[in-house]
């Protein structure tokens, strides 16, 4: 190959990956607290018994969850602020868009461990006097959150990764500011892998702990 | 809202849609096949094979699962033709990224479906004097494949899905040609919903039939 590696043009660069690294985990941990409660609520909601609550909301999880994230994020940027005539900043955008996306996903995921709460518990709870509002705080929710978190984990590292897809429509984060720079310094192979490595230097060790908690809770 | 919506304008473009979905179709179809193909000859080698190939392995098995599938699609389309020195065509790009990444994902599915073949039906074999071959072939593999079934499904549901960034680097597949005309008619909300519609409507059945799958093909064969 002609090509003669030069490394120095990125790490001359690292200022704007930095600031790029840090849209991105902002994107990430905002998009990931709404997952998280955003999530639960509407897990209930779909096991629910009200046709008329779980009929919508199990639409809006297959919705989100057999599209394209670059289809959502895309119709989200051009059609939100046309239909609500609303203007929102693009990180914030963002962090709605990859939000929504985490919610329905992380929904299915509490829906499985909402469904194996043993019915007995919940017997108990109503033997015990307490209040719906509290059956679910007090005896689903503990349970749910726990067996679930695994998955959402993993869900939520998959949203780190989706999150490189704000880059398409002009959001600033890492995958944007390797795209920039790449094309700046004509400089692809350098600015490219070291991007992919900086993604992977923070997926793989969730990775890795996420395995070790599946382990350790399949022998609990 | 002050705006109206007026779905008929798609109706001019149908043709360019279908063109697109055609090209999606193809895509994901090829790098199934191909990716789930390699992901079985990966999930092999990475439980039997020395600790060389298993350490290789594994290392592109976690930069393909650890990076976002658009950066790997920037990698093959920009920096792989330097390396190589050779120009591909979008199409043999895009097919070597999702290829990849496919092979990438459809080898852990294989790989946690060999260890769910119980180390007790290695024992039975060892016991009836079954060489290593019929070992492999008759009684781990065939029990192995038939559990990876329903969640090679969702990989390739996934993929589907996944096609979609292909857009992003100039390849005219459903998403590059609605993003188009979406632009063109400067009508983004009939246009982008009729294009995440048509990604649903194929979508939807896919992930239920791996929930059918799921529960009746395999209490049938009681795997």
């Amino acid at each position: 190959m002609d090509y003669q590696l030069d490394l120095g043009a990125v790490t001359r660069n690292m200022g704007p990956l930095i600031e790029g690294l840090w849209v991105t985990l902002q994107l990430t941990l905002a998009a990931n607290v709404i997952g998280v409660i955003a999530g639960f609520g509407l897990a209930l909601l779909t096991t629910s018994k009200l046709a008329i609550l779980r009929w919508p909301s199990m639409l809006f999880v297959e919705f989100f969850r057999c599209t394209p994230a670059i289809v959502q994020i895309v119709w989200f940027f051009y059609c939100v602020p046309m239909i609500f005539n609303v203007f929102w900043g693009p990180v914030f955008m963002g962090i709605i868009a990859l939000g929504l996306n985490l919610t329905a996903f992380n929904a299915e995921a509490y829906r499985a461990s909402i469904q194996a709460v043993p019915r007995e518990h919940l017997d108990a709870g109503i033997a015990l006097g307490l209040s719906p509002a509290q059956r679910i705080l007090n005896i689903v929710l503990p349970q749910a959150l726990r067996n679930s978190v695994p998955v959402l984990l993993t869900n939520g590292i998959g949203i780190f990764q989706q999150s490189a897809l704000v880059a398409i429509v002009g959001v600033a984060d890492l995958m944007y500011q390797g795209k920039t720079l790449a094309t700046a310094t004509y400089r692809p192979i350098e600015t490219f892998t070291i991007v992919a490595l900086i993604y992977l230097a923070i997926s793989y060790p969730v990775g890795q702990f996420v395995n070790w908690l599946e382990r350790r809770q399949s022998y609990a | 809202m002050g705006m109206t919506l007026d779905f008929s304008i798609l109706l001019r473009f149908t043709d360019a849609l279908a063109m697109g979905l055609w090209t999606t179709i193809k895509l994901t179809l090829l790098c199934v096949v191909l990716g789930t193909s390699l992901g079985f000859v990966i999930g092999l080698l990475r439980s039997n094979g020395n600790a060389f190939i298993r350490g290789a392995l594994g290392l592109y098995v976690e930069l393909f699962r650890g990076t976002p599938v658009l950066i790997q699609l920037f990698w093959i389309f920009f920096c792989l033709p330097l390396i190589l020195g050779v120009e591909f065509s979008n199409f043999v790009s895009a097919t070597i990224a999702l290829t990849l990444y496919m092979g990438a994902i459809t080898s852990e599915t294989f790989r946690a479906s060999l260890r769910s073949v119980g180390r007790e039906q290695m024992d039975a074999c060892v016991a009836l004097g079954l060489p290593r071959s019929a070992q492999i072939l008759n009684v781990i593999l065939p029990q192995a494949v038939l559990r990876a079934v329903p969640t090679l499904l969702s990989n390739a549901v996934s993929l589907f899905k996944e096609s979609a960034l292909v857009s992003a680097v100039g390849m005219a597949d459903l998403m590059f040609i609605g993003q188009n005309i979406s632009n063109n008619t400067a009508r983004p909300v009939e246009v982008l919903t009729v294009v995440a519609v048509i990604y649903f409507i194929i979508a939807f059945p896919l992930t239920r039939a791996v929930t059918v799958v799921e529960q009746k093909l395999l209490r049938k064969f009681s795997v």
